[in-house]
C-alpha cells in the first residue's frame, strides 16, 4: 500500500481502482457471524430514501434497502438487481421494468410491481399530505402503470436518459408500503424504514446508535455481486462517535471494526499499524469555489479568470490532504461520466492573474487590496462544514489570493443565516460546492437553476439575483439530461465542463473521496458507485 | 409557610411561561428557519418550486401569532410536536436523550461535590497544614482545564493506552465513569472554592472562638461548627451549578458520543428546530425552578435563623 501511494497521479488512480477491485477477492471462505462495529461521525437524519445523499443517512440505506437495478461500482454500468430486466423507449420517455419474483420486504409484504410503482410515484411526484419530498434524481415524472404483478411500466413528460441510473442511486431505495404511508415528521426513526435489503433495523437508540441484523432469508443479492444468500455478518451495531481522534483512537485500539471519515492527517497512524485505509470515489463535481457572477465583485470574467489562476490546488493538496484526495483536473473527477481533461486550463499563474486583475480597473491600493471606484476587491464565503477540512482549505485559498491582491473572508454562521445569505449573491460571491453522483446528470443538478442553480442564475432558486442568466450554459445541461445517445450525452458533459472553466464560473479545488478505515480482520467491504459503503459481503477474521 | 409555597409554584409557573415565550420570540429573530434549513439542504437537491411546496405543507409562512397559540396550545396539552430536522417526534428525542443527561449530571455533580467536600476538609485539617496552601490551589488548576482536553485524555490514558474501559460500546455504568469524571473536575472547581473561602470566614467568626475556648477539639469545631455553617453558600451555587450541567454538558457529550440534551440543544439552536428548543428550554426551566425551590427549602434545615415566611417562627 505504501509504496502505490508514491505513483504518480495517472497509475496512481489506475492503482485505487485496481486495490479496489482487490478488495472483494479472497482466497479464504468468509467466516460467518459476528457483528461489525461501524462508527460514523454524526447522526443520521431523517432517512425518507431521497434524503440518503447525507452520508449518514446512506450508510444505513445502503445496508437495508434494495434498488431496482444495481450499478457496478467497477464498470458503472447499470445491471439487474430487483429488475431482471428493462426496456425503454427511443426518446427515453417509458421505461418498463420486469421485477424478480418472490422478493418481500422484511415486514413480510411482497415488493412486486405494485410497491414499485408506490414508491417512484412518491419519489417522482412527492406527497404534499405526507410532506414527502420529490427526489433529486427523477426527473419529469408523469406516472406509472403496474402492467401485471411483476411488471410496471413509467411514463415521463420528457425525455429522462437519467432515469435508469437514477433507479441505481442511494435515493431511489424500494421501501414497502407501510413505509410510504407515514408523514415525513415520522421516517427520522430507523425503525421506521422497512426495506427489502441484507440487514433489517432492530433497535436503535435515537441520534446515538442503530443496530442492524441480518435477513436469513435473503436472497436476492445483485446477480453479478461475489456475494449471494444471506449476509455474511450477524449484524452491524452503527454508533456515533463525533469526535474524530475518538474514532481513529477506538479503532486502533480495537473498539471497533470501521469508521467513517479519517482526516487526511490521521490515515498515516493506520497505515502504520497496517489498518487499511479505503478511499472511495464520489464521482462527481469536484471540491470546488463557485462565483455568484450576479455579483458586481464577481460579474467581470477576468476576475474570475484572475481568481482561477491565483488558487494554487497543488499547495493545497500537498499541505492538507493525502494521495487520496486527486487534485482536480476539471470541473468533475476523473471518475466521473463523461470526464474531459482539462488540467491546462487550470494553470497556477500569480502573473496572469495579476494581469488580468490590473486589465479589469482593479489596482492595488496602499493595504495591498485591489480597489476600483473606490471599491475594495474584498469577497467573502461561508465555510461549508461536509466537506473535509473546508475551513483550512479556504483559509490557505484566502493567503494564496492575498499574493494578488484580493481579500478573502471566511465565514462560519449559524445555518440559517448561512442558507439565507447564500441565496444572495449580494452577500456571498462565492460558494463551495460538491455533489457526488455517478451520472453526467451530476453536473447538471449542480448548475441547472431549477436544481441546486450553484451559480444563482436570474429565475433560479433566489429572487435576490438581479440580472444573471446564462442562456447558453443553461441549455448544454438541459441537452445533457435529454440527450438519449450514451456517447453524445458523455461528449455533452465534456462541453459543458469547458464552458463552465472558459467562463471562470468554477474554480475546481480537489476529487472528494469518502475515506474510510477498517481494521485489518475486515474483510469483503464494498462500495456503491459514490463511496457508500456496502456491507453485504463483509465478514470478520478470527482475531 | 402556608402561603409560601404556592407562591413559589406560581412564579415557577410564571417562570415557564416567560422562558418558553422569550425562547420563541428569539427564535424568530434568527434569520431563516427549520424548514428553510432542512429543505434547502443540498443532500436533498430540491428545486425551488419544490421547497415552496414544502414550506407550505408545514405552514412555515403562518402568521407568528398563529405559530405561537399552535404551539403553546399543543404543549399545554403535552404533545412537543416533531422535530423538522431528525424526524422524528420531540417526545421521542426526549424520551431517548433525557435518562443519559440526568446520570450524567447527577453523577457528576455527586463526584465534584465529593471532590470540593474532600479539598476543603483535607486542607484544613491540622495534619496536613503543610500541604494547606498545594491544597487551596488545586481549585484553580481544576477550573483551568479544558474539558474537551480532560475528556480526551482520559479516553485515551483508560481507554486506549491502559485499555482498562472501553469508550465504544461499554456497559451502562462502565460508560458513565469517564464522562462523570470529565464533567465533575471542572465543576468542582467553584464548589471547592467557595467552600474554602465560606470555612475561612465562618472560622473567625466569636461562635467558633467559643466553642474552641470551651474545649473542643479541631476536628469537632471543624465537623460540627464550621463547615454546616459554610455549606449555605455553597448550596446555592451548587443549585445554579446543576441546573447549568443538565443542559450544558454539550463537550462531554460529544467526546464520549454520548448524545444528551447539551447536543440536542446545540442541534436545534443550529437548525432553528423549534419544537426542540422549545421542549430542551421548558425542560430547562423546570429543572431550575424545582432545584432552587429544593435549595430554598433544604436552606432552614441547615440554618434555622433562615425561614420561609420572613416573619417569626
Amino acid at each position: 500500500m505504501k509504496t502505490l501511494l508514491t505513483l504518480l497521479p495517472v497509475p496512481r488512480a489506475l492503482a485505487f481502482t485496481l486495490l479496489a477491485g482487490s478488495f472483494t477477492v479472497h482466497a479464504a471462505a468468509p467466516v460467518k457471524g459476528g457483528t461489525l462495529i461501524y462508527l460514523e461521525q454524526q447522526a443520521h437524519t431523517n432517512l425518507y430514501p431521497p434524503a440518503g445523499g447525507f452520508y449518514p443517512n446512506g450508510g444505513i440505506l445502503n445496508q437495508i434497502t434494495d434498488k431496482l437495478t444495481w450499478q457496478n461500482p467497477q464498470t458503472l454500468q447499470v445491471e439487474p438487481w430487483i429488475a431482471e430486466s428493462w426496456t425503454t423507449n427511443a426518446d427515453k420517455t417509458e421505461y418498463t421494468f420486469k421485477i424478480r419474483p418472490g422478493v418481500t420486504f422484511s415486514d413480510g409484504t411482497p415488493l412486486d410491481a405494485n410497491a414499485v410503482a408506490k414508491n417512484f410515484d412518491t419519489y417522482g411526484l412527492g406527497n404534499k399530505a405526507q410532506r414527502l419530498p420529490v427526489s433529486e434524481v427523477i426527473n419529469n415524472y408523469e406516472r406509472s402503470e403496474v402492467v401485471d404483478p411483476l411488471t410496471v411500466k413509467f411514463y415521463f413528460k420528457k425525455p429522462s436518459p437519467g432515469f435508469l441510473q437514477g433507479t441505481a442511486t442511494i435515493g431511489s431505495g424500494l421501501v414497502s408500503l407501510s413505509t410510504l404511508a407515514q408523514s415525513f415528521d415520522r421516517l427520522g426513526d430507523a425503525r421506521h424504514i422497512i426495506g427489502s435489503g441484507p440487514f433489517v433495523v432492530s433497535d436503535e437508540k435515537l441520534g446515538r446508535e442503530v443496530d442492524l441484523v441480518a435477513r436469513k432469508d435473503y436472497r436476492w443479492g445483485p446477480k453479478s455481486s461475489q456475494q449471494q444468500g444471506p449476509a455474511n455478518l450477524d449484524g452491524i451495531k452503527i454508533i456515533v462517535t463525533p469526535e474524530d481522534s475518538v474514532r481513529i483512537g477506538a479503532l486502533l485500539a480495537g473498539q471497533a471494526d470501521f469508521i467513517r471519515q479519517v482526516q487526511a492527517y490521521d490515515e498515516k497512524q493506520a497505515k502504520e499499524q497496517s489498518f487499511p485505509i479505503y478511499a472511495a470515489p464520489t464521482r462527481g463535481v469536484n471540491d470546488s469555489i463557485s462565483f455568484r457572477p450576479d455579483n458586481p465583485l464577481v460579474s467581470d470574467i477576468r476576475v474570475r479568470q484572475a481568481l482561477l489562476h491565483a488558487t494554487n490546488a497543488k499547495q493545497i493538496v500537498e499541505t492538507l490532504f493525502s494521495a487520496n484526495y486527486p487534485q482536480a483536473t476539471s470541473v468533475i473527477a476523473t471518475t466521473a461520466a463523461g470526464y474531459v481533461n482539462l488540467a491546462d486550463k487550470l494553470t497556477f499563474d500569480p502573473t496572469k492573474a495579476k494581469a488580468l486583475l490590473d486589465e479589469a480597473g482593479w489596482k492595488p491600493a496602499a493595504d495591498g487590496i485591489r480597489q476600483k471606484e473606490g471599491q475594495r476587491l474584498a469577497l467573502t464565503l461561508y465555510e461549508s462544514v461536509p466537506q473535509p477540512q473546508n475551513k483550512q482549505v479556504l483559509q490557505l485559498v484566502a493567503q494564496q489570493w492575498r499574493q494578488v491582491g484580493v481579500a478573502l473572508t471566511i465565514k462560519a454562521g449559524d445555518a440559517g443565516s448561512k442558507t439565507l445569505d447564500s441565496l444572495d449573491p449580494q452577500k456571498t460571491p462565492l460558494n463551495v460546492t460538491e455533489v457526488g453522483r455517478a451520472d453526467p446528470d451530476v453536473i447538471k443538478s449542480s448548475f441547472y437553476p431549477a436544481n441546486r442553480d450553484n451559480l444563482l442564475q436570474k429565475g433560479g432558486s433566489s429572487d435576490k439575483v438581479k440580472s444573471f442568466r446564462d442562456d447558453k450554459l443553461n441549455q448544454l445541461l438541459v441537452n445533457i439530461s435529454a440527450e438519449v445517445d450514451p456517447t453524445k450525452r458523455l461528449q455533452l458533459t465534456g462541453d459543458v465542463q469547458r464552458y463552465l472553466l472558459d467562463q471562470a464560473y468554477v474554480i475546481p479545488i480537489f476529487e472528494e473521496p469518502q475515506v474510510y478505515a477498517g481494521a485489518p480482520w475486515l474483510k469483503g467491504v464494498n462500495f456503491e458507485a459514490v463511496g457508500r459503503p456496502a456491507l453485504y459481503g463483509a465478514w470478520l477474521e478470527k482475531h | 409557610m402556608r402561603h409560601y409555597l404556592p407562591r413559589r409554584l406560581a412564579a415557577g409557573l410564571l417562570v415557564l411561561w416567560a422562558a418558553f415565550t422569550l425562547s420563541f420570540v428569539l427564535l424568530q429573530v434568527l434569520p431563516g428557519d427549520a424548514v428553510l434549513i432542512k429543505f434547502q439542504n443540498p443532500d436533498l437537491g430540491l428545486s425551488p418550486q419544490q421547497i415552496a411546496e414544502m414550506r407550505q405543507a408545514y405552514g412555515a409562512d403562518n402568521s407568528l401569532w398563529q405559530q405561537y397559540l399552535h404551539t403553546l396550545t399543543a404543549m399545554l396539552h403535552g404533545d412537543f410536536g416533531y422535530s423538522v430536522q431528525a424526524g422524528v417526534p420531540v417526545s421521542e428525542l426526549l424520551g431517548s436523550n433525557l435518562p443519559g443527561t440526568l446520570r450524567l449530571a447527577l453523577g457528576g455533580f455527586l463526584l465534584a461535590g465529593l471532590l470540593a467536600f474532600a479539598l476543603s476538609a483535607l486542607s484544613r485539617l491540622p495534619a496536613l497544614r503543610g500541604l494547606r496552601n498545594l491544597l487551596q490551589s488545586v481549585p484553580a488548576l481544576f477550573i483551568s482545564i479544558p474539558t474537551f482536553w480532560l475528556g480526551i485524555a482520559l479516553i485515551q490514558l483508560f481507554s486506549f493506552q491502559l485499555r482498562w474501559i472501553p469508550v465504544i460500546n461499554p456497559s451502562p455504568w462502565q460508560g458513565l465513569i469517564l464522562p462523570i469524571v470529565t464533567v465533575a473536575i471542572p465543576i468542582s472547581a467553584p464548589l471547592a472554592q467557595i467552600l474554602l473561602r465560606s470555612i475561612d470566614d465562618v472560622s473567625t467568626r466569636p461562635f467558633v472562638a467559643v466553642a474552641r475556648a470551651k474545649g473542643a477539639s479541631e476536628t469537632y469545631v471543624l465537623w460540627r461548627h464550621i463547615l454546616r455553617n459554610a455549606m449555605l453558600p455553597v448550596l446555592t451555587i451548587a443549585g445554579l451549578l446543576l441546573g447549568e450541567l443538565i443542559a450544558g454538558a454539550l463537550v462531554t457529550e460529544t467526546v464520549f458520543g454520548l448524545g444528551g440534551l447539551g447536543q440536542l440543544t446545540q442541534q436545534a439552536v443550529n437548525n432553528q428546530d423549534v419544537a426542540v428548543l422549545q421542549a430542551v428550554v421548558m425542560i430547562s426551566a423546570l429543572g431550575f425552578v424545582t432545584i432552587n425551590l429544593l435549595v430554598d427549602l433544604v436552606m432552614p434545615l441547615l440554618d434555622p435563623r433562615l425561614t420561609l415566611s420572613g416573619g417569626a417562627v
